[in-house]
This record gives structure tokens, C-alpha cells and sequence, in this order.
């Protein structure tokens, strides 16, 4: 069998020192394949948020491992571990973290010039990505012109500028109404089935997660059910089930992670 | 991330502060247009003197007079020019004269072209109607052609007919009795000369005095080119030189000055031959030293009020670029979220202090040089108008560059400590910062 594009063991999470000690995660193992799309739901406070950012190499574990494509990531360098961030992973948050006062090109624009490309290519590419989400007539206005639904298919488009393998959305329908919720949900999921993207969603509503592939749910830093849904939305879904071997076809590339 | 972007950045980044960042630039202005403007001076400067030196009989030229009158000289100096005249310890001491036996030795130095002796004037002392006292007088000759800076009255008349004039320091006028030194101009005062020939045959000295008196239609401010010396014009000189050498046979006459003129290459080794002969020689430029080092010491202090504009405007860049951070902080996270390395983060806030330091550079640089245009045309129009060819303020560029990158370096300095702050951000904290 594939081994898994992300595998945790005994992941434990804990916050604070001595008195104000918080075990956030007590325990985590999860494996998530390439191709899947995930949801990490919960209550509020549950540690969803925490999760998704060890599991995006954001922040560390207190204990417990992370591997990536079969390789731990613990020994990484920082500098590793960033380009990770920058060319594999895309990140969409609930209140969408954006430079508001900066054009809504450039906002998409910043993992490429992070990454060091080439003016004109990164432009070129931002446009692309724009155009996915429908929003090539806007790149040139303030970011805080646009509509909430608007940012989150700009933070979307920044997202997939840099063609990621994965993409982790914090509550990306939070901030939303239901309407253009929605189509920001469309807008993820086709990125899943199209494109190949791994997609883990943290959200603590239901309706977003039954949608998913999977559903992981979380109580108290702790996974007390994780399975595949029975109330899928897409017709496709018996493809789904086998679809591993077919997904590496068309996203061959594969995360290299080296230890140097 | 890439170096131009980092800039690029960085200057955006100051225009969303306007007032903030204006505020800071105008302190790194201040800082940078004083020092700029300073050099330019400097330069200016350096430049007149060494043409003054090349009009002064250039490089090769020296001055020289017994190392025994230096000395004299140099404890009249440290003295404010004002010693109490007492008989017994300055008999002898003004009238020392250049001996022959000093002018064959000295003739006959490797690298001596030509060598001349001046004819001189020496006067024992100098006292008013005010005073009881005497005290020690130093004449200079008022050469015509050369202008004084008068800070009361006039300078003495040059025309070898004119009466008996002379300027005095305004540290003898008031020793003189003149607490109101403006009082002094118009004023008589006595000066008593010396007969070579009658003070070698006489044990008293007062015997051998004759005592003249000048008008006094001038005072000049202690200071480096007036120097202790009173200021002789040619009639009154000429009557003092003509008491000092009457009787002496012809040929006999003793010249306390001579002038000289040596290959530059050899110049130091010179003056230090004709040091061990008995002879101090002083070269253009060791007077124009003189000016340089009073001059120096002026611009020390201006540049010292730069220096502390600097400062001033580091803490400006400290406290500027710590609260940018903290308006920053979901920005960074997002950045550093995005894959940026803590390092690059460094460097876009340092680069932003080094951009505020460049357009204070910037300022600084394009408003002195417009200052010292202004400067230079008034200075040429007013009390430059003598030296027409004197320009007061040289903007070198390699000067103002280097003084532009010094205080870009400087605005660096201050910008790590903000931008270690920023770069120590965690991410993660920054995003569910709300
Ligand atoms: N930096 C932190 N320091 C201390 N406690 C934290 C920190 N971050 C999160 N927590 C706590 O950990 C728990 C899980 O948080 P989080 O993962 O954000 O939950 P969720 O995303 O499920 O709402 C919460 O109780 C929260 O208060
Ligand atoms: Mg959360």
C-alpha cells in the first residue's frame, strides 16, 4: 500500500509551563493520502487550530512525530521547513490574512516573490491563479475593496499560485454568509478533484465537513472518530474510493523532503 | 526573496507612515546636512590655504629667525601675547640678531637656493597714559597689500609718509588701561626702541630707549592670523629700524629675519639643520597649520552637533521601526507563514532603516549644497570679496557619498535592533493575534 502523504504518531501538543500547563493534543495519530480531502472538525477550543499547524510545520510538537511522504520532518532546518511552506503548501484562513492596503495582484503575488521569482513570471502566474477564482478583472484593486467572498477567493488564488500539493484551510467559510460560503467551498473542492490537492479543511461546521472525503473529529486534543463519509456530495465518489493509484498519475511530482 | 524586492519594499513600506517616517528623516537631515555641510567648508578652506601657500612664495619658501626669538615668541603665545616687561630677564632677549657665522652655515645647506636677511624693527616694550605698567611689545610689519580683519577701527595706513600708526591685539589694549577697548582707537601710545650700538655700551637700558609714540587706529580680535603682535605701518617700522641700527657703520646692521628659499623636497630636513645652526624656520604652511588647527577645532564642534543629531536620529529609527513592527504583526506572521526565512525578515526591516537613512542622506546632501551655494555667492559678495577666486564651500561627491554611506550604515545599526524583534516573531502567534 501507498504509505501516506502525512502521517502523525502520538502527537501531543501542550501550552504554557508548570501551573499554566494545557494540554491542547494528548495523543494524535492520523494518516492523511494524497488526494484526500479531510475534515478536521470539533468544538470550539477542541484543537483544531493547533493541529492544523503541526501538521502544516507552522509550529512544533511537544511530542510525538510528523512524517511527510515517509520522511520525519523533526530534523528538518528551518530553512528546509520554510521552502516546504512556500512550494508545497497553500494556506487559507478564516479571516483571510491579507495586506489590505496592497493590490489584490500583489496580495496573491507574495508567495512567489517570497520564493524569489522573476517579476514577470510571478505576475503571470498570480494572473493565472486570479483566474481560477474569477477574479482577473479585479487584480489591480485594493484588497480592501473587495467583498468578504471576494478575499477568500483572493487568499484561495494565493493559495494555489505556487501549485501546492496541499492545501489547509482554518474556517475558511467562517467569516462568510452561507450563499458565499458555498462557492468558496465549490472553489476548494473542485481545486481537490481537478487539480489533485490534497485539501484539510478545519472547520466546526458540519454541513462543510460531510462534504469532504473524511471526516476527523476532534474532542479535548483528542480524535474520537475518524471516517469516511456516507453522505458524499460528489457523483464521482465511487471513483474516490480507489482513486490513489489514479491521482499519482496526474500529480506525479511528489514532495521531496531531504534531510541535509 | 529577492534583494531588489526587499528594497523595493522596504520604501513602500515608509510611505504608510508618512508623518512617522518624515519626522524620522528630518532628524537624520539634520544630522547629515550639518556634517555634509561642514565637509564642504572644510574642503573650501583647504583649498584657499593651499593657494594662499602657493601665493606666499610657495612651497619652498621659509622664514626663519633665531631660535632664541622663537622661543620668545612661542611663551608670549601661550601667554595671550601679554608678559609683564622686567629688565633683568629681557635684556638682550628682543635685540638677538642673526649672526654672520648662522648666514654662511645656513647659505651653504643642501637644497638652500637662495637666502636673504630682512632688515627688522625691534622695540623693547609698549605702555599707555592709563598705565604704569610696560609690557613686551612684537612688532609686524602691516605689508601692503595684505587685508586685516579690524574688529575696532581701521587698519594702519601703508604709505611710508603717513604718520606713525599701529593695531594692536584687544588683550593689549586692555592691558593698556583701555577696559573699553573701542576707547583705544585714536589714542597715542609709547613704545620704547632700542639703540643697538648705544645698549651695548651701557649697562641701563632705559639709557639707551628712545621713546616714540604711534596712534593706535586699530584693534584686532585675538586670533590666529592677528596672532600677540602689534601691527606697525611702514612710516612708524621704518622710524624703529631707523633708532635700532643709528651709529652702526654701514654693513654692520643686524637683521633679526631672513627669508629663504629651498628645494620642498628637503624642506623638514632643513628646518631641522637650521634648527641645530640656531635659526627657526617657518614655512607658509606651518603658519596656514596654525589657522588649520584653530580651524579644525571649530569644525570639531560642528561636527559634533552632527553627531548628536545622529544619535538622536538612531533613537528615532529604533522607536519608528518598533512600532512598525508592532503594527506589522499579522503581516510578518503571514509572511513568515508563507515560507519567509527569519533572516529575510531581518533584512526588509533593516533595509527599511537604511532607506530612512538615505533619504536623510539624500536631504541633507542636496540642501547643503544648496545652502552652500547660497553661501558662496554671499561670502564672494561680502567679506570674501578680497579673494574672488575663494570659494567658501567644495562639495566633493566621494566625500558626500562616503558621509551618506557612514550614516546608512548608522541607520542600519539602529534598524537591527527593531527588525531582531521582527524576525523573532513566531507565526503562529501572529495569526491568532485578532
Ligand atoms: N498559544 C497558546 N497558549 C496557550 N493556550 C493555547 C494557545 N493556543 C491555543 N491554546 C489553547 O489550546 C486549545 C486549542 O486551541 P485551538 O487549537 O485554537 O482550538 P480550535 O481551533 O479547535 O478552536 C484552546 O483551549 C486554546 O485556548
Ligand atoms: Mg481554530
Amino acid at each position: 500500500m501507498k504509505s501516506a502523504l502525512i502521517s502523525t504518531r502520538g502527537l501531543k501538543k501542550i501550552y504554557g509551563k508548570r501551573d499554566s500547563k494545557f494540554e491542547a493534543l494528548k495523543g494524535i495519530d492520523l494518516d492523511i493520502h494524497s488526494g484526500e480531502s479531510v475534515a478536521i472538525i470539533g468544538k470550539s477550543g477542541s484543537g483544531k487550530s493547533t493541529l492544523m499547524h503541526l501538521l502544516a510545520l507552522l509550529d512544533k510538537p511537544t511530542e510525538g512525530s510528523i512524517k511527510l511522504n515517509g520522511k520525519n520532518t523533526s530534523k528538518l532546518k528551518q530553512g528546509k521547513l520554510n521552502r516546504l511552506r512556500n512550494k508545497e503548501f497553500g494556506f487559507v484562513f478564516q479571516s483571510f490574512f491579507m495586506n489590505s492596503n496592497d493590490s489584490v495582484l500583489n496580495n496573491v503575488i507574495l508567495p512567489l516573490k517570497i520564493a524569489g521569482i522573476r517579476r514577470s513570471e510571478r505576475r503571470r502566474r498570480a494572473l493565472e491563479a486570479l483566474k481560477t477564482v474569477e477574479l482577473e478583472d479585479k487584480a489591480k484593486n485594493k484588497a480592501n475593496d473587495l467583498s468578504g467572498g471576494q478575499k477568500q477567493r483572493v487568499c484561495i488564488a494565493r493559495a494555489l499560485v505556487n501549485n501546492p500539493k496541499i492545501i489547509f484551510a482554518d474556517e475558511p467559510t467562517g467569516n462568510l454568509d452561507s450563499a458565499t460560503g458555498a462557492k468558496i467551498e465549490e472553489l476548494l473542492f473542485s481545486l481537490n478533484r481537478n487539480k489533485g490537492i490534497t485539501l484539510i479543511v478545519v472547520t466546526h461546521d458540519e454541513e462543510l465537513a460531510m462534504k469532504c472525503d473524511r471526516q476527523i473529529r476532534i474532542a479535548d486534543g483528542q480524535i474520537v472518530a475518524d471516517g469516511v463519509s456516507g453522505a458524499k456530495h460528489d457523483p464521482k465518489l465511487i471513483e474516490d474510493e480507489n482513486l490513489d493509484g489514479m491521482r499519482d498519475k496526474n500529480h506525479t511530482k511528489e514532495i521531496e523532503v531531504e534531510e541535509k | 526573496m529577492k534583494v531588489l524586492d526587499i528594497i523595493h519594499d522596504a520604501n513602500s513600506n515608509l510611505w504608510r507612515s508618512k508623518l512617522r517616517s518624515f519626522l524620522t528623516i528630518l532628524a537624520i537631515f539634520v544630522g547629515s546636512f550639518t556634517i555634509i555641510l561642514n565637509s564642504a567648508i572644510n574642503a573650501g578652506v583647504n583649498q584657499f590655504l593651499d593657494k594662499q601657500i602657493e601665493n606666499m612664495g610657495g612651497e619652498g619658501y621659509l622664514e626663519m629667525m633665531p631660535k632664541s626669538t622663537y622661543d620668545s615668541i612661542s611663551s608670549m603665545l601661550n601667554n595671550n601675547g601679554i608678559i609683564e616687561y622686567t629688565e633683568e630677564r629681557d635684556n638682550g632677549e628682543t635685540t638677538s640678531y642673526i649672526k654672520d657665522e648662522e648666514v654662511e652655515k645656513a647659505k651653504n645647506l643642501d637644497g638652500v637656493e637662495s637666502f636673504y636677511l630682512l632688515s627688522s624693527a625691534s622695540a623693547d616694550y609698549v605702555t599707555s597714559k592709563r598705565t604704569e605698567k610696560r609690557y613686551r611689545a612684537m612688532m609686524n610689519l602691516v605689508v601692503p597689500g595684505i587685508t586685516f580683519d579690524m574688529s575696532n577701527g581701521k587698519a594702519p595706513n601703508t604709505d611710508e609718509n603717513a604718520d606713525y600708526e599701529i593695531a594692536i591685539n584687544e588683550d593689549l589694549a586692555k592691558a593698556l588701561g583701555y577696559e573699553n577697548i573701542a576707547e583705544i582707537v585714536g589714542e597715542k601710545i609709547q613704545i620704547a626702541v632700542p639703540n643697538t650700538l648705544k645698549c651695548y655700551s651701557t649697562i641701563k637700558r632705559n639709557e639707551c630707549q628712545t621713546i616714540i609714540e604711534a596712534t593706535v587706529v586699530g584693534t584686532q580680535a585675538p586670533g590666529i592670523l592677528s596672532m600677540a603682535g602689534s601691527r606697525a605701518n611702514m612710516a612708524l617700522w621704518n622710524r624703529i629700524n631707523e633708532i635700532n641700527t643709528e651709529g652702526l657703520p654701514e654693513g654692520s646692521q643686524h637683521s633679526y629675519q631672513a627669508v629663504a628659499n629651498v628645494d620642498p623636497e628637503k624642506k623638514d630636513e632643513i628646518k631641522k639643520q637650521l634648527e641645530e645652526i640656531g635659526l627657526s624656520a617657518m614655512s607658509v604652511e606651518d603658519e596656514a597649520g596654525m589657522f588649520q588647527t584653530f580651524f579644525d577645532a571649530i569644525l570639531i564642534v560642528f561636527n559634533i552637533f552632527g553627531a548628536i543629531a545622529l544619535v538622536a536620529a538612531s533613537i528615532g529609527i529604533i522607536n519608528t521601526l518598533f512600532m512598525a513592527v508592532q503594527e506589522r504583526t499579522r503581516e510578518i506572521g503571514l509572511d513568515k507563514a508563507l515560507g519567509m526565512s527569519n533572516s529575510k525578515v531581518f533584512l526588509s526591516f533593516t533595509a527599511e532603516a537604511i532607506m530612512l537613512g538615505f533619504w536623510g542622506s539624500l536631504f541633507g546632501i542636496v540642501v547643503s549644497m544648496i545652502v552652500g551655494g547660497i553661501a558662496n555667492k554671499v561670502a564672494t559678495e561680502t567679506f570674501l570679496s578680497d579673494f574672488p577666486t575663494f570659494q567658501l564651500t567644495i562639495f566633493e561627491p566621494w566625500t558626500m557619498i562616503s558621509i551618506a554611506l557612514i550614516i546608512m550604515f548608522i541607520a542600519f545599526l539602529a534598524g537591527t535592533l527593531p527588525a531582531r524583534r521582527a524576525s523573532k516573531k513566531n507565526p503562529i502567534d501572529a495569526l491568532r493575534y485578532e
